[in-house]
């Protein structure tokens, strides 16, 4: 089979032809290598190339298979160890924000400053996973320093470009993630979520993202934002390549202190079941005001497809955002303190003032700030009884152009970048597991992404809605035009 | 709060934090302070009870947790 043709399919396709042997693992990473030279010059997702590691690692992978690995092929619905067993990545390129611990490589996270320290002496555990699912890395992907925008203009790195109108940034932090996925590069990639890092580029880029429940998969190994809302994920062009990297990634790992004491719980096995008999809001309020004509159209038409007619209001959405501001701001700067006081002059000059600001923060408001979020989930749980799955814009609008300072729509002007993620932040705040997925034909030109909110641990609802809109042709995720060969 | 007390409060902060604000950053400390200033007007508003406990929960380490690989390394 035609290695490049099958990397512009799903990550479950080269798996199946892999495991079949109608194509090797060491052809799908030389058609990803070959797609990430061509195109990586315009996109700049990539801030480091592994074609070395990536060739050992997929020829070991032929070797394993023309002995006759892997014996049981993951037949059965699987999560965790039992599904990784089954080879269900066998020889699919991924990629993964470079917050990732990559053995040999200084965990840079955007910085300047890190790119300084030692290389990582292992993989963190979550790459180490997809590895054993039989997929292979090629790459660690760019992003806003620190993860602290959403963006992906980074001053040191330069900006990731969106692969669908390449004068339009690529959203943030996790920007390099969604990019490169938009453009075929990889199938599948990782990234990671605080605010809205991985929901607002996969909106911008046209790709389908999952932020899990916090706690649902271990942050080890990957280096931190804000503890307290931090959130490693996955990113796709399939509902169901979503759901079977997500499988892949999950286990309980007690080095993570917010990684929750719970069994994996498949998602891809049941992706197709029917999604009759859910009970489906619109999240009104908030989540319409800041949103723009072609947000709120998207929303329209995945309510529509889904049949959803009761529009759910939340509590004091406005003060969950702003709490999560606050503790975004005090947490993050805290844990860079040590240098923001011996070389602010190195930090990115998008975030530097904000993150010296969070440093000087009162105690009093961040308490009350965590106070607030406990409330606010109390709330929503309740909410919850009564709904199974919410909908709300991801973004307030599609892409910016690179550079931009404003978004405007109506009689809003909103600051631009820290304003993208106004609609996610509330949604992390309280950790529940949300699914982005793309939309066309709302802008003349651009996707933009839909949230689809569930209850914490109901990953597999979120993952089934997305299924169906995607097969009933509402969510798509093309490989973008202008870089398709 | 109005800039006159944020200047005030910050300089001050950041002298007991040993932060030093240079010249050409502390136009936009102020700003992004005053920002957060008033995101936080809207947080202290929220009437909480002192039932509201915040939302982290520390557990506990025991001596044999303790061993376990990993648990006490840092992210």
């Amino acid at each position: 089979m035609n290695a490049a043709a099958l990397l512009d399919g799903s990550a479950a396709a080269i798996a199946d032809a892999v495991r079949a042997r109608a194509v090797s693992a060491t052809a799908m990473t030389e058609a990803s290598l070959a797609r990430i030279a061509a195109t990586d010059p315009a996109i700049n997702a990539f801030t480091d190339v592994l074609a070395a590691r990536a060739r050992v690692r997929a020829a070991a992978i032929d070797e394993r298979l023309e002995a006759g690995e892997p014996l049981a092929a993951g037949e059965r619905p699987a999560a965790g160890a039992a599904a990784r067993a089954g080879w269900p990545l066998a020889g699919v390129p991924f990629a993964v924000k470079n917050l990732f611990d990559i053995a040999g490589l200084a965990t840079r996270a955007g910085s300047k400053i890190e790119r300084e320290r030692a290389p990582a002496a292992a993989d963190a555990p979550l790459v180490a996973r997809l590895e054993q699912a039989g997929a292979v890395l090629v790459g660690a992907l760019n992003m806003d320093e620190y993860a602290y925008g959403f963006t992906t203009e980074n001053s040191h790195d330069g900006p990731t470009r969106n692969p669908h109108d390449l004068a339009r940034v690529a959203g943030g932090s996790s920007g390099g993630s969604a990019a490169a996925v938009a453009a075929g590069q990889v199938p599948v990639s990782l990234g990671s979520d605080t605010n809205g890092s991985i929901r607002v580029p996969a909106s911008l880029c046209g790709v389908f993202g999952l932020k899990p429940t916090y706690g649902r998969l271990p942050r080890t190994g990957s280096y931190p934002f804000v503890a307290s809302l931090d959130h490693l994920g996955p990113f796709a062009r399939s509902a169901h390549d979503l759901a079977l990297v997500y499988d892949a990634l999950q286990g309980i790992d007690r080095a993570d202190p917010a990684c929750a004491d719970r069994a994996a719980a498949p998602a891809a096995g049941a992706i197709a079941e029917p999604i009759d008999g859910l009970r489906i809001g619109v999240l009104g309020g908030w989540f319409s005001e800041f949103a723009d004509a072609s947000a709120r159209a998207a929303v329209d038409r995945v309510a529509t497809a889904l049949g959803a007619d009761r529009r759910v209001d939340l509590p004091h959405v406005e003060r969950a955002r702003a709490a999560a501001f606050l503790i975004t701001n005090a947490e993050g700067a805290a844990l860079h303190l040590d240098d923001l006081r011996r070389r602010a002059a190195d930090f990115e000059p998008l975030s530097r003032d904000r993150f010296l600001a969070g440093a000087l923060l009162p105690a009093a408001w961040i308490v009350h700030a965590q106070r607030l979020r406990r409330w606010f989930a109390l709330r929503i749980a309740e909410v919850l009884r009564d709904v199974d799955v919410l909908i709300a814009p991801a973004t307030p609008c599609v892409a910016p152009t690179i550079g931009s300072e404003w978004i405007e729509f109506g009689a809003k002007r909103l600051p631009a970048r820290p304003s993208l993620g106004l609609l996610t932040q509330p949604i992390s705040f309280i950790g529940l597991p949300v699914c982005a997925v793309p939309v066309w034909g709302c802008h003349a030109t651009m996707p933009i992404g839909v949230q689809l909110v569930a209850a914490p641990w109901r990953e597999d609802l979120v993952l089934r809605v997305a299924h169906h809109l995607q097969r009933a042709g509402v969510a798509r995720a093309p490989v973008a035009a202008s870089v398709a060969p | 709060m109005d800039s006159q007390r944020i200047e005030a409060y910050v300089d001050a902060a950041a002298a007991v934090l040993d932060l030093p604000l240079a010249p050409e950053h502390r136009p936009g400390v102020l700003a992004y302070f005053a920002l957060a200033a008033g995101l936080a007007e809207s947080v202290l508003a929220m009437p909480l009870g002192s039932a509201d406990d915040p939302a982290p929960v520390f557990t506990p380490i025991g001596p044999d947790e303790a061993q376990t690989p990993g648990v006490a390394q840092p992210r």
